[in-house]
């Protein structure tokens, strides 16, 4: 079987993370998705590790491999109007157009939304700004990183009285990308019941506020900014990531029900805990969080957090180690659920990659090649789909126009 | 004509998580109609909060009332049998079921997709779970703090320098949203694919791989580079850093391509730094990061928050400060784009709160009824939908009877 965008074809102007995390989505659904990079301007994650041996190359990045599997490239300098031209016509011939460039950059290269509709007037097309179109910031300039700042995450994380803190990774980023995935398919919907099209205008700002609405409630009730918690919680206790034996070995731990706390007592052979009258209810653990966390880290220093956690839940307990790299790499749960794709790639061999967090009955979703090289694509696309014969892909070489 | 993106789609939520919610709020903003199942005692998630004066109350709970507006609330123990059979009448009607009941306990109850989809060719199933519903962590328990550590994320948020200081979340429940919005749009997926064969699915969802997915590069790192995670990810290229201003905000100082940092020396008037070997590019700035610090420092305390964040936005540098929830509120950028939305709840007042994710240009995005009470829609789903009585609806809700 097929996956479920079998026959839809994305124009893909995306570069960095957000837009490419999108395009990602709809590649894994078995879309077609055609990226269009050029030498001029290469995506700014073929420029980042991590690279085989240290060696950087712009087809060597993991960064760059890890979000753009399964997408075709081809290289086309659309700041140049025929390489524009020829945008428009791979447009012509798809469902979706995507692009995550700075507000009102795309419409100075002519290949805005109302032009693109006089090729292809049933397009849909989304623009994935940092700040979105219209408003007076919404020329300013935006990477993921910012994002968790501006959306005001930073100020919502961190330990109970230090300085805001970033959240580790650039979120704004594959969260905006993974809302405009949604967006897109919801588009599709529309247009299949009606057979329009339309524009989808996302700010990266708004779609990482969308994700913090607990915040945003307890401001509108009680006019006030959360304080940063560390890794505490008002409905849970314990809830917290614990010190273990060893260097920099850690375990996260978190009872909502008493009896996850009494069960938590007996792993740890504390059934004086379980008894004590300071941490008898949720309401007591909260009031007593200091003692409490002082005790179960007493445990956890003598413990190795896997194999702690693993008697942990057999008893029930919520628990997990914060997982480093390495340990979800040679994790054998995720390698037994098939999670990881390791496909052939022309340039850094067979590499792991996070893969598909969803699996579909019967229409599966599969990465069915590795991320593209640059250019992987242009026989494919300029000679198949726009009918140009060799010779007249070599002239445009040549004057740089696919480059 | 549908008026909206999804119109004349019907989906039965049961949320445990916030992630089923989530995905299902995605969908119901977007005109689908949705109809929670929620059990006698609630939504969990009604106990959640944050509650008006702190003072917990089933109908004012912020979580809750931000994940359910535009949704209808019936109650139904599906634990007991006449309880599972009603809840099997609203799917056969239902284009989309969705759940986040853990596996072993939703095979329990019969909500396996098996048990679920037996006869009902076009409904689609979309169940998340923490781990899946295979390999050897299936029957983990999970909560938040669990999958996002399972996923990866914990490990990565920390402050680098103080490692007696612990992995740590990131506000709200982020790995139930992340499992929600992959959900939604797995779901939507489905939605295109039975539109060409005619036939329903199950969609499974693991909220640990939702989070492993997108840990930007740290995991390539291990299989790329043989490096381990380090605390607040990898940061191979700099400045990428926090510095208070003088007014006490926070900025955010950020350079990602090299044009960015020739223009932020510029701003700062020191054209000295680019001779300086340390600063030479954006990869020998990061490894000299502890030596160049302090002049940042130095120069930002020189500014306040909003001038300095204007005055790089001008010279096209991506500084942003760390926004507060009131600051983000009273946003001219965010009023002229018409962000935040104000709803009026019956019982938690009128409050502002985050808008749509994007912005459609055909069809709406739009809140049409507050979150509702518990129960509110017994009567109109139960009674005039199925043609239950009055006295079978009671009855369903137990302790109501009479």
């Amino acid at each position: 079987m097929p996956g479920p965008l079998e026959g839809i074809r994305v124009a893909d102007f995306t570069w960095v993370w957000a837009g490419p995390t999108c395009t990602m989505q709809l590649a894994h659904m078995g879309a077609e998705v055609i990226r269009m990079e050029s030498m001029r301007r290469v995506c700014t994650l073929r420029m980042l590790p991590p690279w085989p041996d240290g060696q950087p190359g712009v087809n060597r990045s993991g960064y760059f491999n890890q979000y753009n599997q399964g997408k075709r490239s081809i290289q086309l300098d659309i700041s140049k109007p025929e390489g524009a031209e020829m945008a428009k016509q791979i447009v012509a011939m798809s469902d979706v157009a995507v692009e995550n460039f700075a507000s009102n950059v795309i419409d100075r290269l002519g290949l805005g939304y109302e032009e693109l509709c006089k090729v292809k007037p049933d397009l849909i097309m989304i623009s994935m700004s940092g700040y979105g179109r219209g408003g007076p910031e919404s020329g300013y300039v935006s990477y993921g990183p910012a994002q968790v700042p501006l959306s005001g995450m930073s100020q919502l994380t961190g330990y109970s009285g230090w300085q805001p803190m970033h959240v580790g990774m650039s979120y704004g980023d594959p969260n905006a990308g993974l809302h405009a995935a949604f967006a897109v398919l919801s588009a599709l919907f529309y247009r299949a019941r009606t057979g329009k099209g339309q524009y989808i205008d996302m700010s990266q700002q708004e779609s990482t506020m969308a994700v913090l609405g607990e915040g945003f409630m307890e401001y509108g009730m009680n006019g006030a900014q959360p304080p940063r918690s560390g890794n505490r919680v008002a409905h849970m206790a314990p809830h917290g990531v614990f010190m273990c034996a060893g260097e920099d070995r850690w375990l996260s731990i978190a009872c909502a029900t008493d009896d996850e706390w009494r069960a938590l007592c007996g792993v740890m052979e504390r059934p004086d805990l379980a008894g004590d009258a300071r941490f008898r209810t949720l309401a007591d653990r909260k009031a007593n969080e200091d003692d409490l966390e002082t005790e179960i880290m007493s445990w956890t220093l003598t413990q190795e957090p896997f194999e702690a956690s693993e008697r942990l839940q057999a008893a029930g307990v919520a628990a997990s180690p914060p997982f480093m790299n390495r340990e979800l790499a040679e994790d054998p749960h995720l390698s037994e659920r098939g999670f990881f794709v390791e496909k052939e790639h022309p340039e850094v061999g067979v590499r792991q990659h996070a893969g598909i967090p969803w699996r579909m009955s019967e229409t599966p979703c599969e990465v069915w090649r590795a991320a593209p090289i640059m250019g992987q694509d242009n026989d494919y696309v300029f000679g198949e789909l726009l009918g140009l014969s060799s010779g007249q892909i070599e002239d445009l070489k040549a004057r740089q126009v696919v480059y | 004509m549908p008026e909206s993106a999804l119109d004349r789609l019907t989906i039965i939520e049961y949320n445990r998580t916030g992630g089923a919610a989530y995905a299902t709020k995605l969908m119901a903003d977007l005109g689908a109609e949705v109809i929670k199942v929620e059990p006698l005692t609630g939504d969990p998630d009604r106990c959640l909060g944050p509650f008006p004066g702190g003072e917990p109350h089933p109908e004012k709970s912020g979580t809750f009332l931000y994940l359910n507006c535009n949704k209808q609330s019936v109650m139904l123990d599906i634990t007991n049998h006449t309880g599972r059979q009603v809840l099997d009448s609203l799917l056969r009607d239902a284009d989309v079921f969705i759940h986040d009941i853990p596996p072993a306990e939703a095979e329990a109850l019969g909500l396996s997709d098996k048990q679920v989809r037996a006869g009902k060719d076009r409904l689609v199933t979309t169940f998340i779970s923490p781990f899946g519903e295979s390999g050897p962590h299936r029957d983990w328990k999970a909560y938040d703090l669990t999958t996002l550590s399972a996923g990866g994320w914990t490990w990565l948020n920390g402050w680098p320098g103080h490692p007696e200081m612990p992995p740590l979340r990131p506000f709200g429940r982020q790995s139930a949203y992340q499992a929600g919005v992959n959900a939604a749009l797995a779901t939507m997926g489905a939605l295109l694919a039975r539109l060409r064969t005619g036939r329903g699915q199950h969609v499974e969802v693991s909220a640990q791989e939702c989070i492993t997915a997108i840990l930007e590069m740290t995991f390539a790192f291990w299989p790329y580079m043989n490096t381990p995670t380090a605390r607040w990810g990898q940061r191979p290229i700099h400045p990428i850093d926090f510095f208070q201003c003088k007014d006490g905000g926070w900025i955010f100082v950020l350079c990602v391509e090299e044009h960015q940092w020739q223009r932020l020396v510029e701003l700062m008037e020191t054209p000295e730094w680019t001779q300086w070997e340390v600063a030479a590019n954006r990869f020998v700035r990061a490894s000299n990061w502890d030596a160049l610090r302090p002049f940042m420092e130095e120069w930002v305390s020189q500014w306040t928050t909003d001038d300095l964040y204007k005055a790089a936005q001008a010279k096209r540098i991506p500084f942003a400060p760390a926004s507060t929830l009131s600051q983000l509120l009273d946003s001219e950028h965010l009023k002229a784009r018409g962000f935040f939305v104000e709803i009026a709840y019956p019982q938690a007042g009128t409050i502002k709160q985050p808008g749509a994710p994007s912005k459609m240009s055909e069809t709406p995005w739009e809140i049409r009824t507050p979150a509702p009470t518990l129960g509110q829609h017994n009567e109109t789903i139960l009674g005039e939908r199925l043609g239950l009585s009055g006295d079978e609806i009671k009855s369903l809700n137990g302790a109501r009877v009479g």
